[in-house]
């Protein structure tokens, strides 16, 4: 059976460390933005750590929640774009294709989680970190529009390996690097078809919600909320 | 600028006939120096290499091409392997000589590399799951048998890879090579 690639992420875990930020940056050659880019919203994080404040000081709870791209099944990105630079792969995944990326920006505007970033001009690391780029993973250029692929070079070595020694994908075999990174296991990684896997049990647990479900986005990246 | 204004600018920029054919001219002269540096011509490489010569002696792509069935690159010998049989065999011929030369100074052969995407096509190319799918060095790379020197028999692009993808029924998502 094909697999449907997932997340499952635990609020109540989370820290806000953002272990999982900078083990996404290293990762994905994913540049180091500059304050200048921050104060002009030229920023790339293709996973962020929101927070949000609850009650008044000095009885104030912070609630952390990372939000990367939500691999919607009905992608509002996916239809909006001319050129089909993103589309949905056998997998469920939603691929940004670079190549055929001209830039229009209409996937940006048309997703309602803003998990997209645009590369205004091609990528710089300050020196000598441009050494340690990962060369399974393109380095995006100039004009096109990037954003979270689950790691999607990890699930190609996954697959290959598997098909190498001949043995089945475990469930954990593959690890996106924000999974692998997190400290508190707070992100879980998965195949949505196989219900014995952890992420899909996650999912079915009745603390499970998807962020702006109302949408009809049919996200894969789970919610578990925090108990109150 | 006034509306007349902009008109003149443009006007003024129009190119001539004469100016359009010398650029053409230089296009042209860009185009050739381009496809000569593509081609690799057997002077470019350091050592004149004969594939006929070693597979006629029984040697297979994968015995020094030692990584193509379990790795991404199938990697260029270093001149170490190379020695495992010159340290021994042909030592008074000029080109092996050469090798030995390396080999003392402890350096590797800086060869030439023949195949290869360019770096704004983002192609992650594998090399083991097509050995696991059984393809033939010589789909892709042509009959080396036959050639003296190393150099590119067989131009790869996108149509060449999804025709073979099509007609073994492999991936066509564009995930599989691009990203």
């Amino acid at each position: 059976m094909a697999h449907r690639w997932g997340m499952a992420i635990d609020l109540d875990r989370c820290t806000g460390c953002e272990a999982c930020v900078v083990a996404c940056h290293a990762e994905n050659n994913i540049p180091i933005s500059t304050p200048e880019q921050a104060a002009t919203g030229r920023t790339t994080h293709w996973l962020r750590v929101d927070r949000y404040y609850e009650g008044d000081f000095p009885d104030v709870k912070v609630k952390y929640m990372p939000v990367l791209c939500q691999q919607c099944d009905e992608a509002p990105c996916e239809p909006v774009c001319p050129t089909y630079a993103t589309y949905h792969n056998p997998e469920g995944l939603n691929v940004q294709v670079y190549n055929r990326c001209v830039g229009t920006f209409y996937c940006a505007n048309n997703c309602p989680y803003t998990v997209r970033y645009f590369n205004w001009f091609d990528p710089v690391w300050p020196e000598p970190m441009q050494l340690q780029h990962n060369p399974d993973v393109a380095v995006r250029m100039a004009g096109v529009m990037e954003k979270c692929t689950f790691c999607i070079q990890r699930i190609k070595r996954g697959k290959d390996e598997s098909a190498a020694s001949g043995q089945e994908l475990a469930d954990g075999d593959i690890q996106p690097a924000c999974v692998q990174g997190c400290p508190a296991e707070a992100m879980v990684f998965g195949d949505l078809n196989d219900p014995e896997s952890k992420v899909s049990r996650m999912a079915e647990s009745s603390r499970a919600t998807r962020l702006l479900e109302e949408l009809g986005t049919k996200p894969k990246v789970f919610y578990l909320e925090r108990g109150r | 600028m006034s509306d007349s204004g902009v008109y003149k600018f443009i006007r003024g920029r129009l190119p001539r006939p004469c100016a359009i054919h010398a650029s053409a001219a230089r296009a042209l002269a860009f185009l050739l120096v381009l496809t000569g540096a593509l081609s690799l011509s057997a002077a470019d490489q350091p050592i004149a290499y004969s594939h006929k010569k070693h597979i006629a002696m029984g040697l297979q792509c994968i015995d020094c091409h030692s990584m193509a069935d379990i790795g991404p690159a199938a990697t260029i010998p270093s001149v170490a392997k190379c020695m495992l049989c010159h340290a021994t065999f042909g030592t008074d011929k000029p080109e092996v000589k050469k090798i030995a030369e390396y080999a003392a100074k402890g350096r590797e052969i800086p060869w030439q590399r023949v195949y290869g995407f360019e770096k704004q096509a983002l192609v992650k190319f594998n090399h083991a799951p097509h050995v696991r799918a059984k393809v033939e060095c010589a789909t892709c790379h042509g009959d080396m048998t036959q050639a003296d020197t190393a150099q590119k028999l067989v131009n790869h692009n996108m149509g060449t890879c999804l025709t073979c993808h099509r007609q073994k029924g492999a991936s066509q998502d564009c995930a599989t090579c691009h990203y």
